[in-house]
Protein backbone atom coordinates (compact mmCIF):
# COMPACT_ATOMS: atom_id res chain seq x y z
CA UNK A 1 0.00 0.00 0.00
CA UNK A 2 1.90 3.32 -0.98
CA UNK A 3 1.29 6.11 1.62
CA UNK A 4 0.81 9.87 1.04
CA UNK A 5 2.06 9.46 -2.39
CA UNK A 6 1.07 12.59 -4.59
CA UNK A 7 1.40 10.97 -7.35
CA UNK A 8 -1.98 8.74 -6.83
CA UNK A 9 -3.62 11.76 -8.14
CA UNK A 10 -2.21 11.43 -11.64
CA UNK A 11 -3.12 8.11 -11.90
CA UNK A 12 -6.92 8.99 -10.92
CA UNK A 13 -7.04 12.18 -13.18
CA UNK A 14 -8.21 10.59 -16.19
CA UNK A 15 -10.95 8.56 -14.74
CA UNK A 16 -11.96 10.89 -12.02
CA UNK A 17 -12.30 13.47 -14.91
CA UNK A 18 -14.44 11.84 -17.04
CA UNK A 19 -16.65 10.37 -13.63
CA UNK A 20 -17.06 13.94 -12.58
CA UNK A 21 -18.54 15.26 -16.53
CA UNK A 22 -20.39 12.96 -17.79
CA UNK A 23 -21.84 11.00 -14.18
CA UNK A 24 -21.52 13.30 -11.23
CA UNK A 25 -22.30 16.61 -12.28
CA UNK A 26 -24.69 16.11 -14.15
CA UNK A 27 -26.43 13.71 -12.02
CA UNK A 28 -26.17 16.37 -9.30
CA UNK A 29 -27.25 19.53 -11.17
CA UNK A 30 -29.84 17.30 -13.17
CA UNK A 31 -32.14 17.50 -9.94
CA UNK A 32 -32.91 21.46 -11.20
CA UNK A 33 -34.72 20.00 -14.18
CA UNK A 34 -36.74 17.83 -12.51
CA UNK A 35 -37.85 20.66 -10.05
CA UNK A 36 -38.88 22.95 -12.63
CA UNK A 37 -41.50 22.93 -15.36
CA UNK A 38 -39.18 23.52 -18.24
CA UNK A 39 -40.70 26.68 -19.76
CA UNK A 40 -38.75 29.39 -20.78
CA UNK A 41 -38.43 30.85 -17.18
CA UNK A 42 -38.15 27.60 -15.81
CA UNK A 43 -40.47 27.95 -13.15
CA UNK A 44 -39.82 25.99 -9.50
CA UNK A 45 -42.52 23.64 -9.14
CA UNK A 46 -41.49 21.62 -6.33
CA UNK A 47 -42.52 17.87 -6.65
CA UNK A 48 -45.51 18.67 -9.24
CA UNK A 49 -43.55 16.51 -11.98
CA UNK A 50 -42.80 13.88 -9.94
CA UNK A 51 -46.56 13.72 -8.79
CA UNK A 52 -47.80 14.03 -12.86
CA UNK A 53 -44.83 11.29 -13.82
CA UNK A 54 -46.47 8.73 -10.99
CA UNK A 55 -50.24 9.01 -12.37
CA UNK A 56 -48.92 9.08 -15.78
CA UNK A 57 -49.97 5.58 -17.65
CA UNK A 58 -47.13 5.08 -19.64
CA UNK A 59 -44.21 5.06 -17.08
CA UNK A 60 -46.42 2.99 -14.67
CA UNK A 61 -46.78 0.69 -17.23
CA UNK A 62 -43.25 0.73 -18.23
CA UNK A 63 -41.82 0.38 -14.30
CA UNK A 64 -44.32 -2.41 -13.89
CA UNK A 65 -42.78 -4.46 -17.09
CA UNK A 66 -39.35 -3.63 -15.80
CA UNK A 67 -39.94 -4.93 -12.41
CA UNK A 68 -41.94 -8.08 -13.34
CA UNK A 69 -39.48 -8.68 -15.96
CA UNK A 70 -36.35 -8.76 -13.89
CA UNK A 71 -38.29 -10.50 -11.00
CA UNK A 72 -38.85 -13.35 -13.65
CA UNK A 73 -35.21 -12.71 -14.84
CA UNK A 74 -32.42 -12.68 -12.00
CA UNK A 75 -33.85 -15.51 -9.63
CA UNK A 76 -33.79 -18.16 -12.45
CA UNK A 77 -30.45 -16.79 -14.01
CA UNK A 78 -29.51 -17.05 -10.14
CA UNK A 79 -30.94 -20.52 -9.74
CA UNK A 80 -29.70 -21.88 -12.75
CA UNK A 81 -26.41 -20.45 -12.93
CA UNK A 82 -25.91 -22.31 -9.78
CA UNK A 83 -27.49 -25.66 -10.69
CA UNK A 84 -25.02 -25.72 -14.01
CA UNK A 85 -22.39 -24.55 -11.33
CA UNK A 86 -22.16 -27.31 -9.26
CA UNK A 87 -23.00 -29.93 -12.16
CA UNK A 88 -19.96 -28.72 -13.75
CA UNK A 89 -18.06 -29.07 -10.47
CA UNK A 90 -19.24 -32.71 -10.35
CA UNK A 91 -18.23 -34.07 -13.19
CA UNK A 92 -14.81 -32.09 -12.99
CA UNK A 93 -12.27 -32.87 -14.70
CA UNK A 94 -14.70 -33.19 -17.75
CA UNK A 95 -17.13 -31.11 -18.88
CA UNK A 96 -14.99 -28.77 -20.70
CA UNK A 97 -17.33 -28.35 -23.52
CA UNK A 98 -20.02 -27.72 -21.56
CA UNK A 99 -18.10 -24.91 -19.47
CA UNK A 100 -17.25 -23.25 -22.95
CA UNK A 101 -20.50 -23.68 -24.74
CA UNK A 102 -22.20 -21.50 -21.74
CA UNK A 103 -19.65 -18.79 -21.72
CA UNK A 104 -20.12 -18.25 -25.48
CA UNK A 105 -23.25 -16.48 -25.61
CA UNK A 106 -21.83 -14.11 -23.37
CA UNK A 107 -19.57 -12.90 -25.82
CA UNK A 108 -21.69 -13.78 -28.91
CA UNK A 109 -23.52 -10.77 -29.94
CA UNK A 110 -27.79 -11.18 -29.20
CA UNK A 111 -28.30 -8.94 -32.04
CA UNK A 112 -26.85 -11.52 -34.57
CA UNK A 113 -28.97 -14.32 -32.37
CA UNK A 114 -32.19 -12.03 -33.59
CA UNK A 115 -32.78 -13.76 -36.85
CA UNK A 116 -32.68 -17.73 -35.85
CA UNK A 117 -34.88 -16.63 -32.86
CA UNK A 118 -37.25 -15.23 -35.32
CA UNK A 119 -37.08 -18.63 -36.98
CA UNK A 120 -37.53 -20.69 -34.00
CA UNK A 121 -40.49 -18.77 -32.60
CA UNK A 122 -42.86 -18.41 -35.56
CA UNK A 123 -46.03 -19.60 -35.65
CA UNK A 124 -44.68 -22.15 -37.64
CA UNK A 125 -41.21 -22.89 -36.74
CA UNK A 126 -39.68 -25.57 -34.83
CA UNK A 127 -40.63 -24.14 -31.00
CA UNK A 128 -44.23 -24.89 -31.76
CA UNK A 129 -43.39 -27.74 -33.60
CA UNK A 130 -42.33 -29.06 -30.60
CA UNK A 131 -45.52 -27.53 -28.40
CA UNK A 132 -47.78 -29.80 -31.08
CA UNK A 133 -45.47 -33.11 -30.97
CA UNK A 134 -45.95 -32.79 -27.32
CA UNK A 135 -49.45 -32.67 -27.23
CA UNK A 136 -50.19 -28.66 -26.39
CA UNK A 137 -51.55 -26.52 -29.08
CA UNK A 138 -49.60 -23.89 -31.16
CA UNK A 139 -48.56 -20.39 -29.65
CA UNK A 140 -48.25 -16.88 -31.21
CA UNK A 141 -44.79 -15.83 -29.53
CA UNK A 142 -44.03 -13.17 -31.37
CA UNK A 143 -47.54 -11.57 -30.78
CA UNK A 144 -48.70 -9.94 -27.26
CA UNK A 145 -48.44 -11.27 -23.85
CA UNK A 146 -46.16 -14.55 -25.28
CA UNK A 147 -43.44 -12.63 -26.58
CA UNK A 148 -42.22 -12.35 -22.99
CA UNK A 149 -40.73 -15.99 -23.29
CA UNK A 150 -38.72 -14.99 -26.49
CA UNK A 151 -37.55 -12.39 -24.53
CA UNK A 152 -36.85 -13.58 -21.06
CA UNK A 153 -34.71 -17.03 -23.16
CA UNK A 154 -32.51 -14.80 -25.05
CA UNK A 155 -31.98 -12.64 -21.93
CA UNK A 156 -30.82 -16.18 -19.92
CA UNK A 157 -29.04 -17.19 -22.72
CA UNK A 158 -27.33 -14.33 -22.87
CA UNK A 159 -26.22 -13.91 -19.19
CA UNK A 160 -26.15 -17.56 -17.81
CA UNK A 161 -22.58 -18.09 -18.78
CA UNK A 162 -21.22 -15.44 -16.93
CA UNK A 163 -23.40 -16.08 -13.73
CA UNK A 164 -22.09 -19.61 -13.78
CA UNK A 165 -18.22 -18.61 -14.24
CA UNK A 166 -18.73 -16.57 -10.77
CA UNK A 167 -20.36 -19.21 -9.15
CA UNK A 168 -17.72 -22.01 -10.22
CA UNK A 169 -14.83 -19.49 -9.29
CA UNK A 170 -16.48 -19.36 -5.92
CA UNK A 171 -16.93 -23.10 -4.91
CA UNK A 172 -13.47 -23.92 -6.65
CA UNK A 173 -11.94 -22.02 -3.82
CA UNK A 174 -13.90 -24.00 -1.25
CA UNK A 175 -10.41 -26.45 -0.42
CA UNK A 176 -11.37 -30.15 -1.16
CA UNK A 177 -9.50 -31.58 2.44
CA UNK A 178 -12.67 -29.50 4.29
CA UNK A 179 -15.48 -31.76 2.67
CA UNK A 180 -13.14 -34.85 3.13
CA UNK A 181 -12.48 -34.19 7.03
CA UNK A 182 -16.32 -33.38 6.98
CA UNK A 183 -16.73 -37.41 5.88
CA UNK A 184 -14.33 -38.66 8.35
CA UNK A 185 -16.16 -36.56 11.08
CA UNK A 186 -19.69 -38.28 9.98
CA UNK A 187 -21.12 -35.76 8.34
CA UNK A 188 -23.54 -36.82 5.46
CA UNK A 189 -24.16 -34.83 2.15
CA UNK A 190 -26.71 -32.54 3.25
CA UNK A 191 -25.35 -31.80 6.46
CA UNK A 192 -22.18 -30.76 4.46
CA UNK A 193 -24.29 -28.52 2.12
CA UNK A 194 -25.37 -26.36 4.64
CA UNK A 195 -22.21 -26.31 6.72
CA UNK A 196 -19.52 -25.80 4.70
CA UNK A 197 -21.06 -25.10 0.70
CA UNK A 198 -23.76 -22.51 2.17
CA UNK A 199 -21.95 -20.62 4.47
CA UNK A 200 -18.62 -20.00 1.64
CA UNK A 201 -20.55 -19.31 -1.12
CA UNK A 202 -22.99 -16.55 0.63
CA UNK A 203 -21.40 -13.88 -0.66
CA UNK A 204 -20.98 -15.20 -4.11
CA UNK A 205 -24.61 -15.96 -4.33
CA UNK A 206 -25.07 -11.87 -3.10
CA UNK A 207 -22.74 -11.14 -5.47
CA UNK A 208 -24.36 -13.22 -8.31
CA UNK A 209 -27.87 -11.86 -7.77
CA UNK A 210 -27.08 -8.72 -7.47
CA UNK A 211 -25.17 -8.84 -10.91
CA UNK A 212 -28.03 -10.70 -12.31
CA UNK A 213 -30.42 -8.48 -10.78
CA UNK A 214 -28.94 -5.56 -12.12
CA UNK A 215 -28.95 -7.08 -16.07
CA UNK A 216 -31.94 -7.79 -16.06
CA UNK A 217 -33.15 -3.92 -14.74
CA UNK A 218 -31.02 -3.26 -18.21
CA UNK A 219 -33.54 -5.13 -20.50
CA UNK A 220 -34.29 -3.62 -23.05
CA UNK A 221 -31.96 -4.91 -26.41
CA UNK A 222 -33.74 -8.11 -26.10
CA UNK A 223 -37.37 -6.19 -26.12
CA UNK A 224 -35.89 -3.93 -28.78
CA UNK A 225 -34.56 -7.15 -31.39
CA UNK A 226 -37.91 -9.61 -30.59
CA UNK A 227 -40.28 -6.69 -30.49
CA UNK A 228 -39.39 -3.89 -31.78
CA UNK A 229 -38.42 -0.06 -31.30
CA UNK A 230 -42.46 0.43 -30.23
CA UNK A 231 -43.59 -2.72 -28.79
CA UNK A 232 -46.45 -4.79 -27.35
CA UNK A 233 -47.61 -3.24 -24.09
CA UNK A 234 -46.86 -6.29 -22.42
CA UNK A 235 -43.17 -5.33 -23.08
CA UNK A 236 -42.97 -1.84 -23.12
CA UNK A 237 -40.03 -1.45 -20.31
CA UNK A 238 -39.16 1.78 -18.62
CA UNK A 239 -36.15 2.19 -21.20
CA UNK A 240 -38.47 2.52 -23.64
CA UNK A 241 -40.47 5.52 -21.85
CA UNK A 242 -37.54 6.91 -21.75
CA UNK A 243 -36.58 7.35 -25.36
CA UNK A 244 -39.85 8.71 -26.12
CA UNK A 245 -39.94 11.20 -23.66
CA UNK A 246 -35.89 11.91 -24.91
CA UNK A 247 -37.46 12.04 -28.35
CA UNK A 248 -40.11 14.41 -27.23
CA UNK A 249 -37.27 16.43 -25.24
CA UNK A 250 -39.13 16.12 -21.80
CA UNK A 251 -36.66 16.53 -19.89
CA UNK A 252 -38.73 17.03 -16.70
CA UNK A 253 -39.83 13.56 -17.56
CA UNK A 254 -36.97 11.93 -17.84
CA UNK A 255 -34.92 12.65 -15.18
CA UNK A 256 -37.37 12.54 -12.60
CA UNK A 257 -38.55 9.05 -13.87
CA UNK A 258 -34.57 8.40 -13.93
CA UNK A 259 -34.52 9.44 -10.02
CA UNK A 260 -37.65 7.83 -9.10
CA UNK A 261 -35.95 4.53 -10.67
CA UNK A 262 -32.41 5.19 -8.89
CA UNK A 263 -34.28 5.66 -5.54
CA UNK A 264 -36.32 2.40 -6.15
CA UNK A 265 -33.25 0.21 -7.02
CA UNK A 266 -30.93 1.62 -4.63
CA UNK A 267 -33.68 0.36 -1.83
CA UNK A 268 -33.68 -2.39 -3.08
CA UNK A 269 -29.77 -2.94 -3.18
CA UNK A 270 -29.61 -1.64 0.44
CA UNK A 271 -32.51 -4.05 1.77
CA UNK A 272 -30.87 -7.05 0.03
CA UNK A 273 -27.06 -5.88 1.23
CA UNK A 274 -28.67 -5.76 4.69
CA UNK A 275 -30.36 -9.38 4.35
CA UNK A 276 -26.93 -10.58 2.86
CA UNK A 277 -25.20 -9.00 6.16
CA UNK A 278 -27.31 -11.26 8.40
CA UNK A 279 -27.29 -14.57 6.22
CA UNK A 280 -23.58 -14.40 7.06
CA UNK A 281 -23.90 -13.52 10.09
CA UNK A 282 -26.16 -16.63 11.04
CA UNK A 283 -24.35 -19.39 9.01
CA UNK A 284 -21.24 -18.56 10.41
CA UNK B 1 -9.33 -46.11 -13.93
CA UNK B 2 -12.21 -47.64 -15.78
CA UNK B 3 -14.46 -46.83 -13.15
CA UNK B 4 -13.60 -43.33 -12.89
CA UNK B 5 -14.53 -43.14 -16.55
CA UNK B 6 -18.08 -44.17 -16.10
CA UNK B 7 -18.37 -42.14 -13.43
CA UNK B 8 -21.29 -38.66 -13.75
CA UNK B 9 -22.44 -40.46 -17.02
CA UNK B 10 -25.64 -39.05 -16.75
CA UNK B 11 -24.77 -35.39 -15.28
CA UNK B 12 -22.53 -35.49 -18.38
CA UNK B 13 -25.10 -36.71 -20.85
CA UNK B 14 -27.39 -34.14 -19.43
CA UNK B 15 -24.56 -31.52 -19.36
CA UNK B 16 -23.52 -31.80 -22.84
CA UNK B 17 -27.00 -31.74 -23.81
CA UNK B 18 -27.64 -28.56 -22.18
CA UNK B 19 -24.85 -27.06 -23.89
CA UNK B 20 -25.63 -28.45 -27.55
CA UNK B 21 -28.97 -26.03 -27.06
CA UNK B 22 -27.31 -23.17 -26.43
CA UNK B 23 -24.96 -23.43 -29.51
CA UNK B 24 -28.34 -24.07 -31.33
CA UNK B 25 -28.75 -20.38 -32.39
CA UNK B 26 -25.36 -19.61 -33.25
CA UNK B 27 -25.19 -23.36 -35.15
CA UNK B 28 -28.19 -22.25 -37.35
CA UNK B 29 -26.75 -18.58 -37.78
CA UNK B 30 -23.34 -20.32 -39.44
CA UNK B 31 -25.23 -23.07 -41.35
CA UNK B 32 -28.31 -20.85 -43.06
CA UNK B 33 -24.97 -18.06 -44.14
CA UNK B 34 -24.15 -20.52 -46.42
CA UNK B 35 -27.86 -20.94 -48.13
CA UNK B 36 -28.18 -19.13 -51.76
CA UNK B 37 -29.61 -15.76 -50.73
CA UNK B 38 -32.76 -17.07 -53.07
CA UNK B 39 -33.48 -20.38 -50.83
CA UNK B 40 -33.11 -17.90 -47.45
CA UNK B 41 -35.39 -15.27 -48.82
CA UNK B 42 -38.16 -17.68 -50.25
CA UNK B 43 -37.31 -19.59 -46.45
CA UNK B 44 -38.05 -16.53 -44.67
CA UNK B 45 -40.69 -15.69 -46.68
CA UNK B 46 -42.67 -18.40 -45.07
CA UNK B 47 -42.31 -16.72 -41.68
CA UNK B 48 -45.30 -15.25 -39.93
CA UNK B 49 -48.23 -16.75 -41.08
CA UNK B 50 -50.51 -18.24 -39.23
CA UNK B 51 -51.60 -21.05 -41.41
CA UNK B 52 -52.46 -23.99 -38.50
CA UNK B 53 -51.85 -26.56 -40.44
CA UNK B 54 -48.46 -25.49 -42.07
CA UNK B 55 -45.47 -25.56 -40.86
CA UNK B 56 -42.08 -23.83 -41.49
CA UNK B 57 -39.84 -26.08 -43.33
CA UNK B 58 -37.10 -27.45 -41.57
CA UNK B 59 -33.31 -26.68 -43.31
CA UNK B 60 -30.37 -28.50 -42.12
CA UNK B 61 -28.83 -28.83 -45.44
CA UNK B 62 -29.10 -26.02 -48.23
CA UNK B 63 -30.36 -27.49 -51.87
CA UNK B 64 -26.89 -25.92 -52.65
CA UNK B 65 -24.01 -24.69 -50.84
CA UNK B 66 -22.86 -21.29 -51.69
CA UNK B 67 -20.93 -18.36 -50.76
CA UNK B 68 -23.07 -15.81 -52.59
CA UNK B 69 -24.57 -14.52 -49.35
CA UNK B 70 -20.60 -13.03 -48.44
CA UNK B 71 -20.31 -12.24 -51.88
CA UNK B 72 -23.20 -10.29 -52.04
CA UNK B 73 -22.32 -8.25 -48.56
CA UNK B 74 -18.93 -7.77 -49.09
CA UNK B 75 -18.42 -6.96 -52.55
CA UNK B 76 -21.66 -6.38 -54.19
CA UNK B 77 -23.88 -3.89 -52.01
CA UNK B 78 -21.87 -2.43 -48.83
CA UNK B 79 -24.71 -1.29 -46.68
CA UNK B 80 -24.13 -4.05 -44.16
CA UNK B 81 -20.24 -3.64 -44.19
CA UNK B 82 -20.62 0.01 -43.64
CA UNK B 83 -22.88 -0.68 -40.36
CA UNK B 84 -20.18 -3.41 -39.73
CA UNK B 85 -17.31 -0.95 -39.91
CA UNK B 86 -19.00 1.70 -37.85
CA UNK B 87 -19.55 -1.13 -35.41
CA UNK B 88 -15.27 -1.73 -35.24
CA UNK B 89 -14.77 1.92 -34.83
CA UNK B 90 -16.61 2.46 -31.71
CA UNK B 91 -15.32 -1.18 -30.37
CA UNK B 92 -12.07 0.07 -31.06
CA UNK B 93 -12.44 3.48 -29.49
CA UNK B 94 -13.93 2.61 -26.19
CA UNK B 95 -11.67 -0.21 -25.85
CA UNK B 96 -8.19 2.04 -26.52
CA UNK B 97 -10.18 4.89 -23.62
CA UNK B 98 -10.89 2.21 -21.88
CA UNK B 99 -7.33 0.71 -21.67
CA UNK B 100 -6.03 3.85 -20.47
CA UNK B 101 -8.43 4.80 -18.07
CA UNK B 102 -9.98 1.90 -16.40
CA UNK B 103 -6.21 -0.07 -15.11
CA UNK B 104 -5.25 3.72 -13.84
CA UNK B 105 -7.90 4.12 -12.01
CA UNK B 106 -8.40 0.65 -10.56
CA UNK B 107 -4.40 0.73 -9.32
CA UNK B 108 -5.27 4.04 -7.69
CA UNK B 109 -7.83 2.70 -5.46
CA UNK B 110 -6.56 -0.38 -4.97
CA UNK B 111 -2.81 0.07 -3.79
CA UNK B 112 -2.86 3.31 -2.53
CA UNK B 113 -3.67 4.81 0.78
CA UNK B 114 -5.20 8.48 0.60
CA UNK B 115 -8.04 10.64 1.66
CA UNK B 116 -11.63 10.16 -0.14
CA UNK B 117 -10.63 6.66 -1.47
CA UNK B 118 -13.47 5.00 -0.21
CA UNK B 119 -15.93 7.87 -1.09
CA UNK B 120 -14.28 7.08 -5.08
CA UNK B 121 -15.17 3.79 -4.81
CA UNK B 122 -18.66 3.95 -3.26
CA UNK B 123 -19.50 6.10 -6.27
CA UNK B 124 -18.39 3.90 -8.69
CA UNK B 125 -19.89 0.88 -6.47
CA UNK B 126 -23.32 3.28 -7.16
CA UNK B 127 -22.82 3.62 -10.41
CA UNK B 128 -22.11 0.19 -11.03
CA UNK B 129 -25.27 -0.76 -9.43
CA UNK B 130 -27.49 1.89 -11.60
CA UNK B 131 -28.99 0.77 -14.73
CA UNK B 132 -28.70 2.50 -17.72
CA UNK B 133 -32.03 4.18 -17.65
CA UNK B 134 -30.93 6.46 -15.07
CA UNK B 135 -27.02 6.99 -16.07
CA UNK B 136 -28.38 7.54 -19.37
CA UNK B 137 -29.70 11.21 -17.86
CA UNK B 138 -26.96 12.69 -16.69
CA UNK B 139 -25.01 11.41 -19.90
CA UNK B 140 -27.50 13.06 -22.00
CA UNK B 141 -27.36 16.43 -19.80
CA UNK B 142 -23.27 16.53 -20.11
CA UNK B 143 -23.68 15.44 -23.83
CA UNK B 144 -26.17 18.05 -25.15
CA UNK B 145 -24.17 21.28 -23.01
CA UNK B 146 -20.88 19.94 -25.02
CA UNK B 147 -22.92 19.65 -27.73
CA UNK B 148 -21.86 16.33 -28.53
CA UNK B 149 -25.58 15.01 -29.71
CA UNK B 150 -25.60 13.01 -32.61
CA UNK B 151 -21.53 12.84 -33.35
CA UNK B 152 -19.80 9.43 -32.55
CA UNK B 153 -17.99 10.90 -29.25
CA UNK B 154 -21.70 10.26 -27.22
CA UNK B 155 -20.90 6.89 -27.80
CA UNK B 156 -17.72 6.68 -26.91
CA UNK B 157 -16.51 9.01 -24.12
CA UNK B 158 -19.25 8.30 -21.62
CA UNK B 159 -17.95 4.46 -22.44
CA UNK B 160 -14.45 5.45 -21.88
CA UNK B 161 -15.33 4.71 -18.00
CA UNK B 162 -16.56 1.54 -17.14
CA UNK B 163 -17.33 1.42 -12.97
CA UNK B 164 -17.61 -2.94 -13.60
CA UNK B 165 -14.29 -3.32 -15.36
CA UNK B 166 -12.47 -0.92 -12.59
CA UNK B 167 -13.95 -3.14 -9.63
CA UNK B 168 -13.63 -6.08 -11.10
CA UNK B 169 -9.35 -4.60 -11.87
CA UNK B 170 -9.38 -3.60 -8.30
CA UNK B 171 -10.39 -6.33 -6.67
CA UNK B 172 -8.23 -8.56 -8.29
CA UNK B 173 -5.38 -6.00 -7.74
CA UNK B 174 -6.03 -5.59 -3.97
CA UNK B 175 -5.30 -9.24 -3.64
CA UNK B 176 -1.83 -9.18 -5.00
CA UNK B 177 1.06 -9.41 -2.30
CA UNK B 178 2.29 -6.55 -1.17
CA UNK B 179 5.97 -7.64 -0.75
CA UNK B 180 5.58 -7.73 -4.59
CA UNK B 181 5.96 -3.67 -4.65
CA UNK B 182 8.01 -3.50 -1.63
CA UNK B 183 10.50 -5.49 -3.73
CA UNK B 184 9.98 -3.50 -6.41
CA UNK B 185 10.40 0.07 -4.35
CA UNK B 186 13.33 -1.58 -2.38
CA UNK B 187 15.17 -1.63 -6.16
CA UNK B 188 14.36 1.78 -6.70
CA UNK B 189 11.03 1.93 -8.96
CA UNK B 190 8.31 4.41 -7.81
CA UNK B 191 4.92 4.06 -8.46
CA UNK B 192 4.60 4.22 -11.97
CA UNK B 193 7.24 1.81 -12.72
CA UNK B 194 5.16 -0.68 -9.89
CA UNK B 195 1.75 -0.08 -11.90
CA UNK B 196 4.01 -1.25 -15.82
CA UNK B 197 6.10 -3.39 -14.51
CA UNK B 198 4.61 -4.72 -11.90
CA UNK B 199 1.18 -4.34 -11.16
CA UNK B 200 -0.16 -4.55 -14.89
CA UNK B 201 1.75 -7.80 -15.67
CA UNK B 202 0.59 -9.62 -13.17
CA UNK B 203 -3.07 -8.79 -13.98
CA UNK B 204 -2.91 -10.24 -17.02
CA UNK B 205 -5.76 -12.69 -16.61
CA UNK B 206 -7.81 -10.09 -15.51
CA UNK B 207 -6.85 -7.69 -17.71
CA UNK B 208 -7.82 -9.84 -20.87
CA UNK B 209 -11.01 -11.02 -19.41
CA UNK B 210 -12.22 -7.28 -18.89
CA UNK B 211 -11.21 -6.26 -22.36
CA UNK B 212 -12.94 -9.56 -23.72
CA UNK B 213 -16.03 -8.91 -21.75
CA UNK B 214 -16.03 -5.19 -23.10
CA UNK B 215 -15.57 -6.15 -26.01
CA UNK B 216 -18.58 -8.09 -26.26
CA UNK B 217 -20.83 -4.99 -24.77
CA UNK B 218 -19.27 -2.93 -27.59
CA UNK B 219 -20.63 -5.36 -29.92
CA UNK B 220 -23.82 -5.36 -29.35
CA UNK B 221 -24.02 -1.71 -28.50
CA UNK B 222 -28.01 -0.80 -28.51
CA UNK B 223 -29.69 1.57 -26.00
CA UNK B 224 -26.67 4.54 -26.40
CA UNK B 225 -27.22 4.74 -30.34
CA UNK B 226 -30.80 4.43 -30.41
CA UNK B 227 -31.09 7.52 -27.58
CA UNK B 228 -27.60 9.55 -28.41
CA UNK B 229 -28.22 8.89 -32.33
CA UNK B 230 -31.82 9.86 -33.06
CA UNK B 231 -30.86 11.50 -36.35
CA UNK B 232 -27.86 10.24 -38.06
CA UNK B 233 -28.97 6.57 -38.45
CA UNK B 234 -25.79 5.98 -41.06
CA UNK B 235 -23.47 6.09 -38.10
CA UNK B 236 -25.67 3.52 -36.29
CA UNK B 237 -23.58 0.22 -35.29
CA UNK B 238 -24.41 -3.35 -36.77
CA UNK B 239 -26.16 -4.44 -33.88
CA UNK B 240 -28.99 -1.78 -33.75
CA UNK B 241 -29.40 -2.60 -37.52
CA UNK B 242 -30.56 -6.16 -37.24
CA UNK B 243 -33.86 -5.63 -36.84
CA UNK B 244 -34.64 -3.15 -39.40
CA UNK B 245 -32.93 -5.63 -41.81
CA UNK B 246 -35.13 -8.64 -40.87
CA UNK B 247 -38.19 -6.63 -41.52
CA UNK B 248 -38.19 -7.89 -45.50
CA UNK B 249 -35.82 -10.50 -46.31
CA UNK B 250 -33.22 -9.06 -48.61
CA UNK B 251 -31.42 -13.10 -48.81
CA UNK B 252 -28.23 -12.11 -46.78
CA UNK B 253 -29.37 -11.35 -43.90
CA UNK B 254 -27.50 -14.66 -42.18
CA UNK B 255 -24.19 -14.28 -43.70
CA UNK B 256 -24.71 -10.29 -42.20
CA UNK B 257 -25.06 -12.17 -39.16
CA UNK B 258 -22.28 -14.77 -39.27
CA UNK B 259 -20.11 -12.31 -39.99
CA UNK B 260 -20.96 -10.12 -36.83
CA UNK B 261 -20.61 -13.46 -34.68
CA UNK B 262 -17.05 -13.65 -36.34
CA UNK B 263 -14.97 -11.10 -34.60
CA UNK B 264 -16.96 -11.96 -30.78
CA UNK B 265 -16.19 -15.85 -31.49
CA UNK B 266 -12.48 -15.47 -31.89
CA UNK B 267 -12.20 -12.95 -29.08
CA UNK B 268 -13.45 -15.31 -27.23
CA UNK B 269 -11.37 -18.47 -28.40
CA UNK B 270 -8.61 -16.19 -27.79
CA UNK B 271 -9.51 -14.71 -24.44
CA UNK B 272 -11.24 -18.01 -22.64
CA UNK B 273 -8.87 -19.11 -20.04
CA UNK B 274 -8.26 -15.41 -19.38
CA UNK B 275 -12.13 -15.29 -18.56
CA UNK B 276 -12.24 -18.40 -16.29
CA UNK B 277 -9.08 -17.29 -14.21
CA UNK B 278 -9.60 -13.60 -14.16
CA UNK B 279 -13.19 -13.29 -12.83
CA UNK B 280 -12.95 -14.36 -9.56
CA UNK B 281 -15.34 -12.29 -7.57
CA UNK B 282 -16.69 -13.15 -4.29
CA UNK B 283 -18.20 -9.93 -2.86
CA UNK B 284 -19.30 -6.94 -3.44
CA UNK B 285 -16.69 -5.16 -1.09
Amino acid sequence: MFVKKKSVWLFLLPGLLLLMVFYVVPLVGGVRYSLTDGSYKNVFVGMANYRSLWKNAMFLTGLRNTMELSLICAPLLWVLSFLLASALMAVKPYGGFARSAVLLPYLAPSSAMLLAWLVLFDFGGPVNRLCVALGFSRVMWLESGALRLPIVLMFLWKNLGFCTIIFLSALQTIPHPLYEYATLEGAGFLRQAVTITLPLVTPSAFLVFVLAWINAFKIFKEVYFIAGAYPDESVYTLQNYMNNMFEKLNYQDVTAAAYSFAVIVMAIFAVLFFAQRRAVRDLS
Amino acid sequence: MHKAHKRHIAPRLLLAAFAALLLLPVVMTALYSFFSPEEIRAFMETRGSYNASAFMEIKLAPDMFSLSQYYNILIEDMTILRYFVNSAMYAAAILLLQALVVPMTAYALSRFRFRGRDAIFFVILLLMLLPFQVTMVPNVLTLRALGLIDTVWAIILPMAIAPFYIFLLRQYMIGLPAEMFEAAQIDGAGTGRCFLYVALPVCRPVLGAAAALSFADCWNLVEQPLTYLTTRKELYPLSVVFNQLTQKSTGVEFAGAALYMLPALLIYLFFQSDILEGVQLTELK
